[in-house]
């Protein structure tokens, strides 16, 4: 028996779709954790770090 | 404050080396490109010279553009932005060196191979297995100066850039080494471990995820950091830009297969390409506004700056183009779409617009930093901008009217049922006044572009005799402490503030892992199925391999790029059969490697060629195409009647193949010896019908073997096919 022939008995495509959910509810909780409030300070701070060549905007034991 | 500050300088001496290079090659990439869009115009502009010919000077065209242009303009962005986003210079002066030095020399030698018609044959991975070893090898060192750079950063947080440029890095390099497996033949030889459909698969999963993963993401990555430093403010919204970073890394992977439409591919595979294709609007339009809001109470100031206008064109046309992508993977349209110009047109649209646009617009900002001066003439900046603007619209509008009046001839029927055009030819002639505005349009972009070397030039001429190269004083970061901070109690506050998301964000070497995760697992499902299913690839009995002589034939068609304009793929569609004959079915190339199906018609599709014609009118046609049909575009190849076919070559050959699993029989051992008796007999047959005497022994017999032996052995089948057109 190749490999094929056990391959094609496993009915792969379903596999596809259950991983589409995955991803999606994967992405969703990223989602969801990035428009926690609680973060707004973080990403200002972290916004205008392009801003800055000189002065590190999350140093070392900033606890934001 | 810390006391233990350390001292260090940013390295721009490799950015301005990036820079140049990038202005360089873009200079020549585009110049080429000029040059083929005049020999469709215009074939006598092929020279009859082998190296200058089309089909050579295609992939040459293509690649000096996105790797050397496009790459060149992303190192120039990401070694300036890491440095100073990481607070650190980079992780070795001598790992940026060799890095540098090591792409200019694989450009370099794309530049000589591809001339002389070494290629693997699949559009943008062309390169022969050597330099492909090599490509490997540098992309390895940029990553790890790029990921050693990380592990001695000053700043904790990684903006969002970077995980665009880090995405990018691990992704490439998992899509170059993947398509490019192969077998070789030679020094400058390969065959594709894959073969037909799975070859297919796997190089327009490379080609969509290349586009994404070399032409969006770094480029996305660019505009996050030089937009906020052009305007002068931060992005708009930096949750969007998180956003937008993870969309495109959960969903731009799946989205391969709709290259393939209509196609021998099996029909969930491509139905799950559009679907993921369509969602990725969200995230390419979230991108779009967050960088255009940016500029929100600047357009005064875009009105002056020609280097905000840059930026606002190049991420308009991200937009369009990210728009248009999802409409084209839609079945219908892509009916209609692919094998034309439209296809053309699109790319374009990105690379003239979005990928151009935003790196002049980044060097126009960078090269008075760089170069510590100012820039020569903001006006000759402001003139290349309309130029090149100018230049895109003449472009873009020509090419999308030449692609939609093809597509519409090739389906068009009269009212007695009849297709309207049944000669090719007559769907050709018609672009011609629509491929000559492209060579205007071209012509503008590429003037523009001089301007931009000049004004570099005089810019630099005024730096100072030493460079100024500041010394910036920061605190080290340490251990990770944040692991260590207390956290809050309870699962669901943790969650809901989300401790883990940004804890594994500050950790490059996680968040990396979860980025290779997510691209390979989305990867894995869209690959595997096509692999190892059986069914999805039904073998026909009366396929046999290529002869040895076919097969030479075939590497000579793949050496002249016959694939940049032929198609070799017949879909299931009635106006395709009506003009073609029986549609192509995946069994039927089972052993191709690579694949040739082709991705754009310029001439006709040969998948049922053979037969169609006499022997002698395939020598006629390719010593002078248009002695045989005067309004052709074609290149003549006059040099396969003089070329001494290689008959001793052919047993390496033949042996690659037998190691990939070919059933080759009997010619496993004497594949000369077959090869020059089949010649024979072809020369005979031409010398019969009134040719020249003696072609046995030149090229031109394989090629004739090989395009007499396409599409037959679905005829040889008792089932009725018809094999060729009308
Ligand atoms: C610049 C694009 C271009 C390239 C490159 C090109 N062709 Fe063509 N080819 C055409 C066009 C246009 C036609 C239709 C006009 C004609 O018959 O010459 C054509 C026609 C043909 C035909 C006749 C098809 C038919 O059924 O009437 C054959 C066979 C052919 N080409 C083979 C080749 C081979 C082999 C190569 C590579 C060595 C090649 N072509 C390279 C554009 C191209």
């Amino acid at each position: 028996m190749r490999l094929s022939d056990i391959m094609a008995h496993a009915g792969l495509s379903t596999y596809a779709e259950v991983a589409l959910v995955i991803f999606l509810v994967a992405f969703l909780l990223i989602a969801v954790s990035v428009f926690a409030p609680s973060r707004k300070q973080e990403f200002d701070a972290a916004s205008r770090m392009p801003l800055d060549d000189v002065h590190p905007q999350s140093p070392r034991g900033d606890a934001s | 404050m810390n006391p233990q500050l350390e001292s260090f300088r940013y390295d721009d001496a490799i950015v301005r080396k990036f820079l140049w290079a990038t202005f360089l090659w873009g200079l020549i990439g585009m110049t080429v490109g000029l040059l083929i869009a005049l020999q469709l115009a215009m074939p006598a502009l092929n020279f009859d010279i082998a190296w200058l010919s089309f089909g050579r000077l295609r992939p040459l065209h293509t690649n000096a553009v996105i790797f050397a242009f496009a790459g060149n303009a992303f190192f120039t962005g990401a070694y300036y932005s890491s440095q100073r986003l990481l607070k650190a210079r980079m992780f070795s002066d001598l790992l940026s060196r060799v890095h540098f030095w090591g792409w200019q020399l694989i450009i370099v030698l794309a530049a000589v191979t591809l001339p002389l018609g070494f290629t693997q044959a699949k559009e943008y991975a062309e390169l022969e297995w050597p330099i492909d070893i090599l490509i490997a090898v540098v992309w390895v060192i940029f990553a790890v100066n790029f990921f050693g750079t990380i592990a001695k950063r000053r700043e904790r947080h990684l903006y969002v850039a970077l995980w665009f440029y880090i995405a990018s890095i691990v992704t490439v390099a998992i899509l170059h080494i993947f398509n490019n497996l192969s077998v070789p033949a030679g020094p400058l030889k390969s065959y594709s471990i894959y073969a037909g459909v799975q070859d297919a698969f796997m190089q327009w999963w490379y080609g969509h995820n290349a586009v994404a993963f070399f032409l969006t993401t770094p480029f996305l990555g660019l505009m996050y950091y030089f937009l906020p430093k052009a305007a002068d403010k931060p992005i708009f919204s930096y949750r969007l830009s998180i956003l937008h970073f993870w969309t495109i890394v959960f969903l731009y992977i799946w989205a391969g297969p709709h290259h393939l439409h209509y196609t021998a591919l099996p029909e969930w595979a491509s139905t799950l390409g559009m679907v993921f294709s369509v969602m990725l609007w969200m995230p390419s339009w979230g991108g779009m506004i967050n960088g255009l809001l940016t500029l929100r109470g600047a357009w005064k100031k875009v009105v002056e700056d020609p280097i905000l206008k840059f930026f606002v064109v190049a991420i308009t046309a991200y937009g369009m183009s990210t728009f248009e992508g999802p409409m084209l993977s839609v079945r219908s349209v892509n009916a209609l779409a692919h094998y034309t110009d439209w296809i053309i047109a699109h790319v374009h649209t990105g690379a003239l617009g979005w990928n151009g646009f935003l790196a002049f617009g980044m060097i126009y900002w960078l090269a008075p930093r760089l170069f510590q001066t100012r820039l020569h003439s903001m006006k000759m900046a402001e003139l290349h901008f309309w130029l090149a603007t100018f230049g895109i619209i003449l472009y873009v509008t020509a090419i999308y009217s030449a692609g939609l009046t093809q597509g519409l001839m090739w389906r068009a029927y009269d009212v007695t049922g009849r297709l309207e055009y049944p000669a090719f030819i007559e769907t050709v002639m018609r672009l011609m006044p629509m491929y000559w505005v492209r060579v205007a349009g071209g012509a503008l972009y590429l003037t523009g572009m001089v301007l931009f070397g000049y004004n570099l030039l005089k810019t630099w001429q005024t730096r100072p005799a030493t460079y100024e190269e500041p010394v910036i004083q920061a605190a080290p970061l340490g251990d990770y402490e944040e692991l260590a901070a207390p956290r809050p109690a309870g699962a669901l506050a943790r969650f809901a503030q989300a401790a883990w998301h940004r804890t594994w964000e500050r950790l490059p070497v996680t968040f990396t892992v979860m980025v290779a995760v997510a691209v390979i697992v989305a990867s894995l499902f869209e690959i595997i199925p096509t692999f190892l299913i059986k069914s999805n690839v039904p073998t026909i009995a009366s396929v046999k391999p290529y002869t040895p002589l076919e097969l030479a034939g075939r590497d000579i068609y793949i050496r002249e790029g016959c694939f940049n304009c032929h198609s070799q793929m017949i879909r299931p569609l009635r106006y395709e059969t009506d003009r073609y004959g029986e549609y192509s079915k995946p069994g039927e190339f089972v052993y191709d490697h690579p694949f040739l199906w082709g991705s754009r018609r310029i001439g006709p599709d040969l998948a049922r060629e053979g037969g169609k014609y006499p022997d002698l009118w395939h020598v006629r046609h390719m010593e002078a195409p248009r002695d045989i049909e005067a309004k052709s575009i074609m290149p003549a190849y006059p040099w396969m009647l003089t070329n001494a076919l290689d008959f001793d070559g052919i047993q390496s050959r033949v042996d690659a193949m037998v190691m990939l699993g070919v059933p080759y029989g009997p010619a496993v051992n004497d594949a000369p010896a077959m090869a020059r008796q089949q010649a024979r007999a072809i020369a005979q047959s031409i010398a019969a019908q009134g040719g020249p005497a003696d072609l046995s022994d030149k090229e031109i017999v394989a090629m004739v073997a090989y395009l007499q032996r396409l599409g037959r052995d679905l005829g040889a089948q008792p089932a009725a096919t018809t094999v060729g057109g009308q």
